[in-house]
């Protein structure tokens, strides 16, 4: 029988027992790995940093997880806190997003072999909007939990993912079928 | 024009499954080393202060203890044996709820629906 992530973190908490950690970091890499490298706009490198930094913040300050929240909930809190600790050093939060908001209205600058590619369309939707939609569209949280995973209020989580939406339906219905 | 749940579909097929490739290795090489006293110290001092609560409660009795050992010692051999019976009864269930709350494995079977 597969043990659950409650028991996983119990060994964890009991026993210190890295196995059991790494099991969790076995079970939700891929998430996290999948959210970072959208946060970071497919810079593989750079997210699997940041990935590894959160999972042992995440180990580090297992203590703290109360178990009110799903696990991969409060590990995404920790991923995204990552990104922006990173972001802030490098001076990238700033300015890059409204650069790349102006492009998606600049049909020369979308390649048209990607015309199709949904996450290319993802990957140029302002950064705030972007992250609202890989953690509810993709990931399947709650707006509540988006909420507590990016530390803003719930009406701007909402509010973002429908202007995500609406912007990828605009970018997907202007592709059309050939 | 797609409707919403169309589009999270899309969404979510679109991201592909990221293949561990040495990851979880690389993250558990990377932990900090857990700094736990031994496990040898924890249950010396355990055994310690085990001795040293009955020593003092044997002092504090004024006596009380050893009147008790005595006169328990008068006591018919079989009525010993349910008595030491009782007490392995007692402790043994209290190990096992102890176990079960420590063991997740035995803890899932309670998790069965019959």
């Amino acid at each position: 029988m597969e043990l659950t992530d409650a028991d996983l973190i119990a060994r964890v908490l009991s026993d210190d027992d890295q196995h059991a950690f790494g099991e969790l970091v076995r079970r939700h890499q891929s998430s996290v790995r999948g959210l970072l490298r959208q946060l970071t706009r497919t810079d593989v490198s750079l997210a699997d940093d940041l990935a590894q930094e959160a999972f042992i913040r995440a180990y580090k300050n297992i203590r703290s997880f109360r178990g009110e929240a799903r696990f991969s909930t409060w590990l995404y809190r920790i991923a995204y806190n990552c990104f922006r600790e990173d972001a802030r050093k490098r001076k990238e939060l700033v300015g890059v997003d409204e650069e790349l908001l102006q492009a998606e209205h600049d049909p020369q600058t979308v390649d048209p072999g990607l015309r199709h590619d949904l996450m290319h369309a993802l990957n140029l939707l302002p950064l705030h909007e972007r992250t609202a939609i890989v953690l509810c569209c993709q990931n399947g949280l709650s707006h509540d939990e988006a909420a507590r995973v990016l530390d803003i209020p719930l009406g701007t989580v909402k509010t973002n993912v429908l202007r995500g939406r609406e912007k990828l339906k605009r970018t997907l219905a202007a592709w059309g079928p050939n | 024009m797609i409707d919403d749940e169309m589009l999270d579909r899309q969404l979510r097929e679109a991201a592909p499954y990221i293949d561990d490739d040495g990851f979880t290795a690389r993250v558990v090489a990377n932990l900090p080393v857990a700094q736990r006293e031994p496990r040898w110290l924890r249950a010396m001092i355990l055994l310690g202060l085990a001795i040293l609560g009955s020593g003092i409660a044997y002092l504090l009795s004024g006596g009380f203890i050893r009147q008790g050992m005595i006169q328990l010692a008068n006591f018919p051999i079989w009525l010993l044996l349910v008595f030491a019976f009782g007490c392995g009864l007692v402790v043994g269930a209290f190990a096992i709820i102890f176990a079960l709350r420590k063991t997740p494995e035995v803890r899932d079977f309670t998790r069965l629906e019959f």
